[in-house]
């Protein structure tokens, strides 16, 4: 009987355990979803009217020339899909495609600093023919990056012969800043700049499970340059709404 | 049976093996990458004159191991990347390129001779600089001399390369990046700089002047 008994127990603590783990689940999975919340403030200059012809192009360059910080790569790329995608995209030169053309003239040391620069490299004759061939119209440099500021909480995990689990509370906060200088490859101006900062803070509840609740301020960062550079290259089709 | 690592704790004879294995296994880590890359052609002036290249087995087979007890263990074999910057950057650089096996070379006729040599080579890793990026600086020597093995200039250039540690890439992917970002720096040393070396120059217009 006690025997019988204990089975009882066990069956019902089986049932009661697996509701538990599949609500523990679906609570998981419906916070997956989530994401916390980031702010993004963009700053325009313009200093000239912009004019880019349909089959004009623009390359986006990272500045890598600073001690401390690397602007990331994948912003790069993340800002020219954006200037490339949707209805009337801007034709975009991948990065590694033009540095690696035009080597060693973009690398981080040898990258002009300033328009001015250009017209002493567009002086010899093989690189101005490389620039003409990709029918860049202009350059778009962007300097900064993103970092972690600031990080609180624990958590910890433990395992043993009833399973695994986490248990406790993290936060970070992350900032982003960004500065985007556009170049007018044909008149050798700058014809304006763009500011990005962005910020945002991550939560990490662990109840068995780690859950992340990330604020995405990378993304978010790219996706408001994205679009105010289409705007400010565009600005026909940002005020027609097209 | 049972195993006693110390009293109240008792281990099951596989675990018993795989808990001192693990440990070993994890005091002895060591990161090690052979560099892999693409370089590309430098767009770059090519100067009239055959250059014979020197590379000794040193330069060839460059590998360094880090030996410091404080730090990562890390072995990086840089070697036949160098090799193949070099082969890519110098023909654009020189009309006629070609490799001999010794200083002055007895059977190519050349106007001058490349030796170029690693002298140092250290890095740096986020857990040290306390900075999200992967470090590396290589001080290459380069030595010139005249087809008949008298040396003409001797001068260093370093070279430095960083990325940063990108998400979802591993140690040796982001190390990797950084000597080929340091060894793109020395092919653009090299291609820009080599004209503005005082004793190359001086080397240069003389030979003009030859050639008239």
């Amino acid at each position: 009987m006690v025997t019988r008994n204990n089975d009882v127990t066990c069956t019902i603590k089986t049932v009661l355990l697996r509701v538990l783990l599949h609500r523990v689940w679906l609570l998981g999975a419906l916070l997956l979803g989530l994401q916390a919340c980031t702010s993004v403030v963009i700053d325009e200059d313009r200093r000239g009217t912009t004019d880019l012809q349909g089959d004009e192009s623009v390359v986006v360059l990272g500045r890598r020339h600073a001690s401390d910080y690397e602007t990331e790569p994948e912003l790069i790329s993340c800002i020219g899909n954006t200037l490339a995608g949707g209805g009337r995209g801007i034709n975009v030169i991948s990065e590694d495609d033009f540095v690696d053309q035009l080597y060693p003239w973009f690398e981080p040391r040898t990258a002009p600093m300033k328009v001015k620069d250009l017209d002493r490299l567009l002086k010899q004759e093989y690189l101005a023919k490389a620039v003409e061939d990709y029918k860049v119209r202009y350059i778009i440099w962007v300097d900064g990056n993103t970092e972690t500021t600031n990080s609180a909480g624990s958590i910890g995990c433990s395992i043993g012969t009833g399973g695994a689990g986490c248990f406790g509370f993290g936060t970070w906060d992350k900032e982003s800043d960004y500065e985007v200088t556009v170049w007018d490859y044909k008149n050798l101006k700058t014809m304006g700049k763009i500011s990005a900062d962005a910020s945002g803070t991550s939560y990490m509840p662990a109840v068995v499970i780690p859950i992340p609740i990330i604020a995405r301020v990378q993304a978010s960062a790219c996706k408001g340059i994205g679009q105010q550079l289409r705007s400010f290259l565009q600005p026909e089709v940002a005020s027609t709404g097209k | 049976m049972t195993h006693y690592l110390r009293p109240g704790i008792v281990l099951p004879t596989p675990l018993r093996i795989m808990v001192p294995a693990l440990l070993l296994l994890l005091g002895g880590c060591t990161n090690t990458l052979v560099v892999q890359g693409e370089f590309p052609s430098p767009q770059v002036n090519q100067l009239p004159i055959t250059l014979a290249v020197h590379y000794d087995e040193a330069f060839r087979g460059h590998t360094y191991e880090e030996k410091s007890k404080d730090r990562s263990k890390w072995v990086i074999t840089s070697g036949p990347a160098q090799m193949q910057l070099f082969n890519r950057v110098l023909p654009q650089m020189f009309e006629a390129v070609v490799e001999v096996s010794e200083i002055p070379p007895a059977e190519a006729e050349v106007d001058l001779i490349l030796a170029p040599a690693i002298k140092e080579f250290q890095y740096a890793v986020p857990r040290e600089t306390k900075v999200n990026v992967f470090e590396v600086w290589i001080k290459f020597n380069m030595q010139v001399f005249d087809k008949n093995g008298e040396l003409i200039a001797d001068w260093i250039l370093p070279a430095y390369g960083k990325t940063p540690t990108a998400f979802l890439k591993s140690k040796e992917e982001a190390m990797n990046e950084a000597v080929v970002v340091a060894l793109r720096d020395i092919g653009a040393s090299l291609s820009l700089g080599f004209t503005r070396v005082p004793e190359i120059r001086a080397w240069l217009e003389q030979h003009q002047r030859a050639m008239l």
